[in-house]
């Protein structure tokens, strides 16, 4: 396993926006706007249909076959996997790691740790996707692109939350070496 | 077929992006949330404003594919703080999550498995907590165009200037950049050192100091009372303390209608109405009379007109002092730059802020500056639902508290300016001599 460190991105911060952004009017152009984190309520719905089918039946989220329909987001999350594999394997970027720099920095503890935070993370990070109606990329990025009034409120509760949390959880900044930077 | 084999390639073209642009390094958006290290947050404004752009483009060839998400806005203050507090706890967002276990992170591996378990919690509750919660503040699928009545390129315009104000802000990587700054200071402490133009235009520019904080003091605080003369008013005619005829304000103004629209140079239409009581009822709450003389709009009128215009001119001449302040530090080596250059660029703002935008850009540009037809349309305009109501206080009373923390900002760091430069060179010449 190596050792965490941040590394330096294959392109510069602009490039890597302005392809983001390209991605973005891209899926806008063609089908709809991307948002993958809504696939996720997808595929807990359909697995519950299957394991529970009278409770499902009842269920007005799960019921509803229209929203839980497997379609392109779906498509779209499992080429988001593909994509993402081959490319850090195309750029000698795929390596096994269970921790960070800046977890390292501020929690001396065993790599556990930081694997439970990692899952009480993903869960909230999927309670509030599935409240907000999608995640960054479905409501923060596609939300600014097509000027929806959603994108505000999620923006402010996102950064005013996501920034309270990080200071919280790591107050200490790795050394300058260690950044990259 | 078609929309498969679509979803599948924007997918896969989606990850190996994410990849390469290094957002799956969950240091980097730890070090964005931290105010370290901004290429994630760069990274995310640039591809924003070339989304909205691109999408403005595509609609205007017909071409978006929009899917508008319901604005309400409790739901989403709420799910956005959960998203936050678990981007802030791992360095993942639902997206790069499962871009990061795609690239053989298992600390990544497992935030994907707590959001199959985030998603079944979201579908128990669901029944129970989602529709209710829906219910409050719903606006419905709309987008700001839409909900203000103002065109795209109107709001495109603000989303532009932010993003490019973010990036001018966050152009050095936060405090692990400053080192290099903090070390030439202390060299320069160290090593004895004495202004290029000699001991001459240094007390030259200590004199001229002097003289612009007494310009900027007085400045400050003819526009804190000008300000708070406007804000007076506001709240005076809002509850009713000031008797609003009828032929102050456009019939038209019966009805809710976008703020910031009224036009000094509209003509103002008036109705014979002579069943009608002779004043207007104002839409803020109504308080009994709390002046033992009868206030009426044409003394308001009068007073507004002359306040607006000091206010105008102080603000004005408050930034160019900065400005040549600022020049002055910089010839005379004087020091203190940090804080004279962010107490210009304060100034820049509040002058900014104040300048009645209504006028050109309404309904959106809204300045601080109101004219009296403003204030007596709005004031007697139907209280219309809550985000309208919302609107109407944040342009006449959001809008002057944001003016006047600017402003007290860049008091605030004239007065650090000038402490630092005459502290610096009072002790030099005690020492001196």
């Amino acid at each position: 396993m190596k050792e965490p460190g941040i590394q330096t991105p294959p392109v510069p911060w602009w490039t890597a926006g302005i392809l983001l952004g390209l991605v973005q009017v891209l899926a806008i152009g063609l089908a709809t706007s991307l948002d993958v984190s809504n696939q996720f309520v997808v595929v807990d719905a359909r697995t519950l249909e299957h394991a529970a089918p009278e409770y499902a039946q009842n269920h007005p989220l799960i019921s509803d076959k229209e929203r839980n329909k497997f379609g392109y987001a779906s498509y779209v999350g499992i080429g988001l996997v593909l994509g993402a594999f081959l490319a850090a394997l195309h750029l000698r970027m795929w390596k096994v790691q269970a921790t960070s720099a800046w977890w390292r920095q501020n929690h001396d503890g065993p790599v556990l740790l930081r694997l439970i935070a990692g899952f009480c993370g993903g869960l909230c990070l999927l309670l509030g996707a599935g409240l907000a109606y999608g995640g960054i990329t479905g409501q923060f990025s596609a939300g600014w692109a097509q000027l929806s009034l959603s994108a505000v409120p999620f923006t402010v509760a996102v950064f005013g939350s996501g920034m309270l949390v990080a200071y919280l959880v790591y107050p200490k900044t790795p050394a300058k070496g260690n950044r990259g930077l | 077929m078609a929309i498969p084999f679509v979803g599948l390639i924007l997918g896969a073209i989606f990850g190996a992006s994410l990849v390469l642009t290094g957002l799956t390094d969950p240091d980097r958006i730890i070090g964005s949330l931290r105010l370290k290290d901004f290429h994630a947050l760069r990274t995310v404004i640039v591809s924003v404003l070339v989304a909205t752009l691109g999408v403005w483009l595509l609609s205007l060839a017909g071409a978006a594919h929009l899917d508008i998400k319901p604005a309400a806005i409790l739901t989403l203050l709420l799910g956005g703080a959960f998203v936050g507090i678990g981007i802030g706890l791992t360095g993942f967002s639902p997206t790069t999550g499962l871009a990061c276990a795609a690239s053989g992170r298992i600390d990544a591996l497992v935030t994907v498995v707590g959001m199959f378990f985030g998603a079944h919690v979201y579908i128990l509750i669901y029944p129970a907590v989602v529709p209710p919660l829906e219910k409050v503040l719903n606006f419905g699928q709309v987008t700001l165009p839409q909900a203000t009545g103002a065109s795209q390129i109107i709001w495109i315009a603000p989303v532009f200037a932010a993003g490019l104000v973010a990036l001018v802000l966050t152009r050095r990587g936060g405090s692990g950049y400053s080192e290099p700054f903090d070390q030439a200071a202390r060299l320069g402490a160290s090593e004895g050192f004495v202004p290029a133009g000699g001991p001459a235009i240094t007390t030259d520019g200590l004199d001229a100091v002097r003289v612009f904080r007494l310009w900027r003091n007085s400045l400050f605080v003819v526009m804190v009372l000008a300000l708070v003369c406007l804000q007076v008013i506001f709240w005076l005619t809002n509850t009713g303390q000031v008797q609003i005829s009828r032929d102050a304000v456009r019939v038209a103004a019966s009805k809710p209608k976008a703020l910031g629209m009224a036009n000094a140079d509209e003509p103002i239409v008036t109705e014979a109405q002579p069943s009608a009581p002779a004043t207007l009822p104002t839409r803020g709450p109504a308080l009994p009379r709390l002046l033992p003389f009868d206030l009426t709009f044409k003394h308001v009128t009068s007073v507004i007109h002359p306040v607006n215009a000091i206010l105008m001119f102080a603000c004005v001449l408050y930034a160019l002092t900065g400005y040549i302040a600022l020049s002055v530090s910089i010839r005379s080596r004087l020091g203190g730059l940090a804080h004279i250059s962010r107490a210009f660029y304060f100034s820049l703002v509040a002058l900014i802020l104040l300048l009645p935008w209504q006028i050109v850009l309404a309904p959106i540009g809204l300045g601080t500056l109101y004219t009296p037809r403003e204030l007596a349309d709005s004031c007697t305009a139907v209280a219309g639902d809550t985000f309208e109501t919302a609107r109407f206080y944040l342009r006449f009373t959001g809008t002057w508290a944001l003016v006047m923390l600017v402003l007290i900002l860049a008091q605030w760091r004239s007065f650090r300016w000038t402490k630092t430069v005459l502290l610096k060179y009072d002790d030099a010449g005690r020492h001196t001599s």
